[in-house]
């Protein structure tokens, strides 16, 4: 193939390396990996495979984003990005009504407000405290000895919200403890969760204002019970991606390599 | 359905009995006979409260079961009608004033006004929905304390009844505490209100002075014009003209529930075996701040009638309900945050006495010369609000009258004045009294939990 | 680009230690403070040696702090309980006398904490929070007289009014100098940095204050030869920050850091421990009373509660201050449990937004382990303000 214009963005996050390539405003390969120690390797190795899925060579790619937070080494981009800056781009490409992102991610919880062209107009991210990121409703998965995956359809048999008050980590699975002490039902205090960081959630995010649509990415996005949670809470509309929302970085990064090399920056 | 599902129920043994005690006197003239009283907590109050009638063990504040104890019964009675009440008031032209902890209310009174601390504010919203279950209560009272956080900040200690103003439908006309030492949220938590929806509050400060406040004759004499200039804007909501005089009255009125209190504690303290439960306890001790049901006048005629009764049991050795025998007596210190009583009582120990509040109780009020003066004076004395010696001071006597065996300091997550200086005052209650003391931090407001509740119970048992 | 002047400051504050030392061997004594509205003129004016006392950043010290003052106190308090436990500072050692005054009330509690555990001299400035009241003026004085008072008699001497008078004029140009600086700092063309000018205010917390001011003429002096008039403009491809909220004192230099690595440029401050305490001050007598209502009369420290919004005199210079130095958004930085500061997070985010400045919160501690998560926030910031996406269409 002659004279292929590729644009690649590359996203290096805590859990995983997704790559994702761009021919044309299309999306022509992908790669999601596993992040291991080495950034820089991680990096490359996501670009090599994504081309390989995509039927390029490394020549064709013309410009290189990297973003997520193994951007700061990766010498082979040729800019580095904020993946908030990306995921408002890349959620724009897929959903272009998309006015606010809520990403709940392993470590960190974000919400991005954008316009009509999908700049970022605001932003605020969880500090310190662990709700409405996965690794929250990994330890009350432990507490309920089920995998992460069931909580979500676990709460949707729930027959009645049972007050959860705490979304730190350490109190909350104590007093989940102590409700299931009480003999309360699992599921009520799993929706109750849901609901104490749902609200917990609305409450950081109110400084941004969440209008709809919203796009909802991340690893907790695959929560069918956080996802009915946040929009009874939120009392907004979720979009349903047409791509794996975990990609939603890494589009961005490529959509912002082609614009750069169009304006031959 | 939860396991939430124990009902109290009030005997009908004791009902001939309670028929024959006092009527309850309201502010307004009006009065509740012991009939009106008993059908209300017998018919009425179940089906509009299922959540106050549950009497599930971790429920902190569910309802005494000594029943022999009128005030108790009245008590109940009175937080009930909260919203009833308030609402009449404010048909009458009465405005309600929201306040905060470990303050006087004379002046509030003073002026025409009612004035409601967060706590009671919190029940008057509360008492708006009918027919929730407890944890349909607790929901929505966590739904609502959120919103505040978000208008806030997530670091609030507690709320102080923000969600209640500005997101809910609590009619307060005027926010007005004092900024007391005991709380440093005081004066931005009033702040926070003036960006909020309801641009009808008037918003007020008494400002009240620090370091040794009460020995200087200029801080007393700014308070007082705090509390002149507090009176004038109660007036223009009122349109009436508070007068010295009737400053005076109302000191006198609440000089008369503060002694009563005392005198009450006296009795309770010096009983063999407690009089009462630790609820009850509380509850009657607080009653002496005139704050509790909104109406100084109700709280009066209960606290009266409960005297003669602490006294008999007192003279009969009688045990409160609940309460095992030989408990360990435990002083609590520190702010915004109770224990489980009841669960104390379980594990074979009782609260004797909190410095929140007891404070400003223990404060009488000069009644001769310039009410402003009198009233600034005894406020800035408040024992609660003075250097850590002096607070430390006072708060070993109120131990050794009340006969504790361990000090309990507790504070909220997020209280910066209070848990500042939690270790510097437990230092100095444990040199100057030998005590055993213990300081907990409490996770999260409002709701009482079992890690709390565990390390109180650790520390009972310690002391057994 | 660094100033001459700014390496002789560098050098006397190296010297500075043992010159107080000295200076106490010969019988002199240092009142070391903190707050917001104590008149550093009467300490100076007494012949006592001022020291502002407070630094940041170093989070073992807070830990230490800690077990004195509780977990739930602002970690700028926590480091200055911590100063003392350690007493390892040349300057906290070298303190006779300490002042605070009851503006917030975690330092209030923090000055309590002191005197309970390290047996410290502690002298406490009362401050009204109805400020505004003309019976809050007279009850402000009153403290200052009773705080002179006592001051008096660890001097060992009566104040001087000529000497006061001097003094307010002293102080008067060296906060005209410290102003005019700004200026500089925000020009076009500048060479000096917001940084090294937030030094150089830092310098002045120690250093004597006629040579500082003579310093401080001296980096004018500089500047106005190298610079010229100084003229304020943004230039392209600048991202103008504002910094405001809670105090960044000496040593707390993660988030500024942060920012000029990510290519920000700062360019102004309202902070408590940058050019807020030094605008707008007017003695209007040779009095304590004049002292009392100049301080006073400043914009207040967050602390102080204004009750109505359209009276709000803090968000009022925060407004002309984002003008004056063209600043294109606001990184408004909150210490854990500083509720004066946190509480009006969302407020100003609110009112600024209206005027169409955006406002990033950075709610931080001294440990360093929110350093990327900070640093991906404030970079996201950059980018949105450098709005480098433009004119890009979507795809
Ligand atoms: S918990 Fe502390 S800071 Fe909070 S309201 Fe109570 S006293 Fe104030
Ligand atoms: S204003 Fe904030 S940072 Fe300063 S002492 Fe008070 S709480 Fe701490």
């Amino acid at each position: 193939m002659a004279n292929v214009s590729a644009f690649a963005g590359v996203d290096v996050g805590s859990l995983g390396t997704k790559t994702v390539i761009l021919v044309d405003g299309e999306i022509a390969g992908y790669s999601i990996l596993r992040t291991g120690i080495n950034t820089e390797e991680n990096g490359l190795h996501g670009l090599e495979t994504a081309l390989e899925n995509a039927g390029l060579k490394r020549e064709d790619l013309k410009y290189i984003v990297a973003t997520g937070y193994g951007r700061i080494s990766a010498p082979y981009a040729d800019k580095t990005v904020t993946e908030i800056t990306c995921h408002a781009k890349g959620a724009h490409y897929l959903h272009p009504q998309t006015r606010t992102i809520i990403d709940m991610g392993g470590q960190d919880c974000k919400a991005i407000r954008l316009d009509e062209d999908g700049n970022v107009t605001d932003f605020a991210m969880n500090d310190k405290c662990a709700a409405g990121t996965g690794r929250f409703l990994e330890v009350m998965a432990n507490v309920f000895k089920v995998s992460l995956d069931e909580l979500g359809p676990l709460s949707l048999r729930a027959t009645e919200v049972l007050p959860v008050s705490s979304t730190c980590t350490v109190f909350a699975e104590s007093e989940t403890v102590s409700l299931l002490a009480r003999g309360e039902r699992p599921e009520n205090i799993i929706i109750g969760i849901h609901h104490a960081i749902a609200n917990r959630v609305g409450g950081m995010f109110s400084r941004v204002g969440i209008e709809s649509d919203v796009f909802f990415s991340g690893g907790v996005a695959k929560n069918i019970g956080m996802r009915k949670a946040l929009e009874d809470v939120l009392k907004v509309k979720i979009v349903e991606p047409k791509k794996d929302p975990q990609l939603v970085g890494a589009i961005g990064a490529a959509v912002i390599a082609q614009n750069s090399w169009k304006r031959g920056r | 359905m939860s396991v939430s599902g124990n009902v109290f129920r009030y005997p009908e043994e004791i009902r001939d009995d309670f028929l024959q005690t006092a009527d309850i006197q309201f502010r307004d003239g009006s009065k509740a006979s012991p009939a009106e009283v008993w059908h209300y907590l017998t018919e009425i109050g179940p089906k509009k409260y299922p959540h106050i009638y549950d009497y599930s063990n971790y429920y902190g504040r569910k309802i005494s079961g000594d029943v022999t104890l009128p005030f108790s019964l009245k008590h109940n009675y009175l937080i009930m009608t909260m919203d009833e009440r308030m609402t009449k008031a404010k048909q009458n032209g009465i405005p309600v004033v929201f306040v905060q902890g470990g303050q006087s209310v004379d002046p509030y009174y003073a002026a025409g006004a009612i004035a409601l601390r967060p706590a009671s504010v919190g029940i008057w919203a509360s008492c708006q929905h009918e027919g929730l279950n407890l944890n349909q209560e607790e929901v929505r009272r966590a739904n609502q304390k959120e919103k505040a956080y978000r208008a806030i900040s997530f670091e609030v200690c507690q709320s102080a009844g923000y969600e209640n103003i500005q997101e809910g439908t609590v009619p307060v006309d005027m926010i007005a505490p004092y900024s007391c030492l005991r709380c440093s949220d005081v004066s931005y938590g009033l702040e926070a209100h003036r960006h909020g929806k309801r641009k009808d509050v008037k918003l007020f400060l008494a400002d009240y002075p620090l370091d040794h406040q009460k020995d200087k004759e200029w801080a007393i004499t700014y308070f007082a014009e705090n509390i002149r200039r507090l009176i004038e804007s109660i007036d223009e909501l009122t349109g009436g003209k508070t007068t010295a005089e009737d400053l005076r009255k109302e000191i006198k009125l609440h000089n008369e529930g503060r002694r009563l209190a005392m005198e009450i504690a006296d009795l309770w303290w010096s009983a063999e075996v407690p009089p009462t439960n630790g609820k009850d306890r509380r509850d009657l001790f607080q009653m002496g701040g005139m704050e509790l049901h909104g109406d100084p006048e109700a709280s009066l005629s209960l606290l009266r009638e409960a005297k003669g009764y602490i006294a008999e049991r007192v003279k009969k050795g009688q045990k409160g309900f609940g309460v095992s025998d030989n408990p360990v007596r435990i002083f609590v210190c520190g702010s915004c945050v109770f224990p489980n009583e009841y669960r104390i009582e379980e594990v074979g120990g009782i609260v004797v006495g909190n410095d929140n509040h007891w404070s400003d109780i223990t404060t009488i009020v000069e009644e001769d010369g310039d009410p402003f003066y009198n009233l600034a004076k005894a406020v800035l004395s408040y024992p609660y609000e003075q250097s850590i010696k002096e607070r430390a001071k006072w708060t070993v006597e109120q131990i050794k009258r009340s006969r504790a065996d361990g000090v309990l300091f507790l504070y909220n997550w997020g209280c910066n004045t209070q848990s500042a200086v939690a270790r510097a005052l437990v230092d100095e209650i444990k040199r100057e009294s030998g005590v055993p003391t213990l300081i907990i931090e409490h996770e999260q407001q409002g709701t009482q939990s079992e890690q709390l509740q565990n390390r109180v119970n650790a520390f009972v048992e310690m002391l057994k | 680009m660094a100033l001459k002047t700014l390496e002789i400051i560098k050098k006397r504050l190296e010297e500075r230690p043992k010159e107080i030392e000295k200076a106490r061997r010969e019988g002199q004594k240092v009142v070391g403070w903190q707050g917001y509205n104590i008149p550093e003129e009467i300490i100076y004016a007494l012949g006592l040696i001022p020291v502002r006392i407070g630094v940041g950043g170093d989070d073992r010290m807070v830990e230490i702090g800690a077990r004195y003052i509780s977990t739930k106190n602002c970690v700028f308090v926590r480091e200055t309980v911590g100063l003392f436990a350690e007493n390892n500072d040349p300057y906290v050692q070298n303190t006779d006398i300490l002042a605070f005054d009851a503006t917030c009330l975690q330092t209030y509690r923090t000055a309590e904490i002191i005197q309970y555990y390290f047996n410290k001299e502690v002298l406490i400035l009362g401050v009204p929070r109805n400020f505004y009241w003309p019976e809050a003026k007279v009850y402000f004085t009153k403290e200052v007289e009773y705080f002179t008072r006592r001051l008096e008699k660890q001097a060992g001497k009566k104040l001087n009014y000529q000497i006061l008078a001097d003094t307010i004029g002293l102080y008067d140009r060296i906060r005209n100098a410290i102003v005019t600086i700004y200026t500089y700092q925000a020009a076009a063309g500048n060479y000096l940095s917001w940084e090294e000018t937030y030094d150089l205010i830092h310098a002045g917390y120690y250093l004597d204050r006629r040579e500082y001011l003579s310093l401080l003429e001296q980096v004018l002096a500089e500047l106005r030869e190298k610079q010229g008039q100084p003229f304020i403009e943004a230039v392209e491809g600048e991202a103008r920050i504002f910094l405001s909220g809670s105090v960044l004192p000496p040593g707390d230099k993660k988030l500024i850091k942060i920012i000029q690595e990510v290519g920000g440029r700062i360019v102004g401050d309202d902070l408590w421990s940058g050019l807020i305490p030094y605008l707008d001050v007017k003695i209007p007598e040779n009095s304590l009373q004049g002292l009392a209502v100049g301080y006073l009369n400043r914009t207040p420290h967050g602390a102080l509660p204004y009750l109505d919004l359209d009276t709000d005199r803090r968000i009022k210079r925060l407004k002309e201050l984002i003008q004056t130095f063209k600043a294109q958004g606001v990184i408004y930085h909150t210490l854990r449990y500083c509720d004066p500061y946190t509480f009006k997070a969302k407020e100003t985010k609110d009112i600024l937004q209206k005027e169409g400045i955006p406002l990033l919160e950075i709610h931080t501690e001294y440990a360093g382990s929110d350093f990327e998560a900070i640093r991906t926030r404030v970079e996201a910031f950059v980018e949105m303000l450098k709005n480098r996406y433009d004119e890009e269409v979507a795809v």
